[in-house]
């Protein structure tokens, strides 16, 4: 109880903020706001834990809010609490808001308390340590030429895998798997820095995979690119897959270079605080498991037991 | 004497023809006169039952068309005073009709019917002669008998017409309904955000409330136990008072009495979020009923502003200043839903054209004479001259394909047009436009 963190909230609608607050009586230092100029003012001045906010509001929508926060303060988690959640809001979240959980109105009060709890502490670490150079304005353009990173593309078809190795330099060893156990096998062998993970409607077992995976492996970022503009997947996927960018398919290649730079330079951080892979911390797939076959239960199993030894 | 007559073809059976195939189903083998047959045997030969069907016989040198002699110019020739006894002995192609209409055996038959129709005279005198692609005779085609294949033809396409009107009507209902559900769908979505917005305080609310009422009996228990400890049990403190003070004092901390100030507000609030469900719901209720046929007496004024309720997530999400200026109307005959459906739609488009920071729409109703009417006017980017023109025609649009249909307005249209209503519009580009809908206060008849 002697950690109280600051988080702030930001909605349009004030009685949301009169509940949410009362909410967290006792658990947080709560600041409310309908302004969203007001929260990127705040955590440019004080250290504040969680932002939550609300994605349809006049002057400043949600996504821009939280953009902003990440800029301001990198440290900040971010959460989006939202009543209706239409593709665009969704993807824009997880590129540009780079978001924690995506949660939906009407809320579980116990579930989102443990949500921007959990968030808090995660933050607070992070905040003890200056560790997250705040993110340039604009994406570096190089990528990293250092012999540090591997990528792995999932692409039954093989369109985005061809992209990728035309991008990538020749330093990143990029392998391809057209099936999910042969990009198991390579998750076992190699440290993946990153996985493009190109989903089909039947791709129920890659959703599932990516979610165990992210689990077991948090500093590997995954960036989905799906045909599918389904907007519960792809909260699922943000939730419990903590993907890093969603990309509908088929990606520009420009916009797929940026998100892999991005990707890679992230990666590399996390490899230097290992702390901060916290940050991409799941939550507890209600799914998955269930539908992952023996064979790939078995490479779990010796996935979890290299990361257990690492 | 006469060169007369060969195998006489059965009259072809004119209904089986169609147009688009040549003359070769019309074709009757005729033998033909030879150019030196005389007069006076043509003339036999006319009476012979075999040429019975033909206007003219064919006058053919070898297998080349000379031209035709019809019954007409026979008649002509003998009715002249002394005109078999002058004319009898003479060889037939003095008098043939040497620009007798000659047609190439795959003509199509439409085609046949325009040549035919272009040197047509009255009376029909001639029919006509076929010949192969060589120029060759074949033998004659009846008049008659085109006009046959032609009138066949016709019907046929007419009862084609009609079955393309249907599946184009009933592809238009389909068009009508999906229009419908297009913009049920932006409403639904619009309206899942309205209500989850309220229901998502109103749950966390009800859901504190009943831990807070939980804390605050357990806390009423504890005191409960010391006041029995203190009065009932002994004269001397009980020895578990301490615990017992120890437990008041922690779910005090949880409950005390402005936390239950705070429900109190959190339940004030929860009415109200209540209360806007109920609203939304009704609105919901008004506009997705189908009984649109029934005529009932409606204050306009409600309707825009239930309309404007239903549309107010677009107006907040695009910052969008409302002004509703309502004049006193009197109570209208109408199918509210339908009416509805204009005034969402002339909403939707006003905020859609809204493409700048300072939006806004303003609403007027007024009673004026016998009519009843609503302006809605924006401050947008106009429509050009072009555009307007047709902004009322059926699929119609300016949008991106796929993102419009092109049928709201022109539904619209139709909608208040059964109403015998006006909708009309004024635009400036650049500055803005203004709908005008009037509706009578006494309903004629109105077709709904």
């Amino acid at each position: 109880m002697s950690f109280l963190p600051t988080i702030v909230l930001v909605d349009d609608e004030e009685r949301i903020l009169r509940s949410l607050r009362m909410l967290f009586r006792g658990r947080a230092e709560v600041l409310c706001t309908t302004r969203g100029a007001d929260v990127v003012e705040w955590v440019g001045k004080r250290k504040v834990h969680v932002v939550v906010s609300d994605q349809r509001m006049p002057e400043m929508t949600g996504i821009e809010v939280l953009r902003e926060v990440a800029r301001v303060s990198p440290a900040t988690m971010r959460i989006l609490l939202t009543g209706y959640a239409d593709m665009d809001a969704v993807i824009a979240s997880v590129n540009e808001g780079e978001i924690f959980r995506f949660l939906e109105k009407p809320w579980n009060g116990e579930k989102l308390v443990a949500a921007v709890m959990r968030a808090a502490e995660i933050a607070a670490s992070s905040l003890e340590r200056p560790l997250i150079a705040p993110a340039p304005a604009a994406p570096p353009i190089a990528l990293p030429s250092r012999k540090v990173a591997h990528a792995l593309v999932l692409d039954a078809q093989g369109g985005v895998a061809n992209l990728v190795r035309q991008i990538m330099p020749e330093s990143i060893r990029v392998s391809v798997a057209p099936e999910i156990g042969m990009a198991l096998d390579e998750l076992v062998t190699h440290d993946v820095a990153v996985i493009v993970a190109v989903m089909s409607s039947e791709a129920g077992d890659i959703v599932d995979a990516i979610k165990q995976l992210k689990k077991l492996r948090p500093a590997t970022l995954v960036i989905a690119v799906s045909s599918m503009q389904d907007s519960r997947l792809t909260i699922s996927l943000i939730n419990e897959g903590q993907i890093f960018r969603f990309l509908l398919a088929p990606p520009g290649r420009e916009l797929l270079r940026r998100c892999l730079a991005s990707a890679l330079e992230r990666h590399a951080q996390l490899r230097l605080s290992p702390v901060l892979a916290e940050r991409h911390e799941v939550e507890e797939s209600r799914s998955s498991q269930v539908t992952l076959s023996g064979r790939l239960l078995d490479v779990w199993r010796r996935l979890r037991e290299g990361a257990t030894r690492a | 004497m006469s060169a007369v007559i060969a195998n006489r073809s059965q009259p072809p059976g004119a209904a089986a023809a169609r147009p688009s195939q040549g003359l070769s189903a019309l074709l009757r083998n005729t033998q033909a006169l030879d150019p030196l047959t005389p007069v006076d045997s043509v003339a036999d030969s006319m009476l012979d039952s075999r040429y019975a069907g033909l206007l003219s016989l064919p006058v053919v040198r070898g297998d080349e068309p000379i031209g035709t002699i019809s019954r007409y110019e026979m008649m002509r020739v003998f009715l002249m005073r002394f005109g078999r006894e002058l004319y009898g002995h003479r060889a037939i192609e003095t008098l043939a009709n040497r620009n007798a209409l000659i047609l190439a055996i795959d003509t199509p038959i439409d085609e046949a019917a325009r040549l035919i129709a272009e040197r047509i005279q009255s009376p029909i005198t001639d029919d006509f002669i076929l010949v192969d692609s060589g120029g060759r005779y074949l033998g004659t085609g009846v008049v008659l008998d085109v006009l046959r294949a032609m009138d066949a033809s016709l019907a046929e396409r007419s009862s084609e017409l009609e079955r393309a009107y249907a599946r184009l009507k009933s592809s238009q209902l389909q068009l009508v309904q999906s229009e419908k559900m297009a913009s049920l769908g932006q409403m639904v979505a619009g309206l899942v955000h309205e209500i989850n917005t309220p229901l998502g305080y109103v749950r966390n609310n009800v859901e504190m409330t009943r831990n807070t009422l939980g804390d605050a009996g357990r806390l009423l228990g504890a005191y409960e136990a010391i006041h029995r400890s203190l009065f009932e049990e002994s004269v001397e403190p009980p020895a578990d008072l301490p615990d017992r003070l120890a437990e008041a004092a922690e779910l005090r901390r949880r409950v005390d009495e402005s936390a239950l100030i705070d429900i109190g507000e959190l339940l004030d609030d929860s009415l109200h979020g209540l209360g806007q469900i109920a609203e939304l719901v009704d609105n919901l209720k008004n506009f997705s009923r189908l009984d649109q046929g029934l005529l009932q007496k409606a204050d306009l004024n409600q309707l825009v502003a239930s309309a404007l309720r239903i549309v107010q997530h677009v107006m907040r999400k695009r910052d969008i200043e409302v002004i509703f200026q309502n004049g006193e109307l009197p109570e209208i005959p109408c199918a509210p839903a339908q009416i509805n459906q204009v005034l969402l739609n002339l909403l939707n488009n006003a905020a859609q054209a809204i493409e700048h920071e300072h939006g806004r729409i303003t609403v007027r109703t007024q009673l004026m004479g016998a009519r009843v009417l609503v302006l809605v006017e924006d401050n947008g980017k106009g429509i050009e001259q072009k555009h307007l023109e047709r902004i009322f025609d059926p699929f119609f649009t300016t949008k991106e394909v796929g993102k419009g249909t092109g049928l709201g307005l022109s539904i619209a249209h139709q909608i208040v047009t059964r109403h015998n209503g006006l909708l009309r519009v004024v635009s400036r580009p650049g500055v803005g436009t203004r709908f005008l809908l009037a509706l009578p206060v006494a309903a004629r008849e109105v077709r709904t």
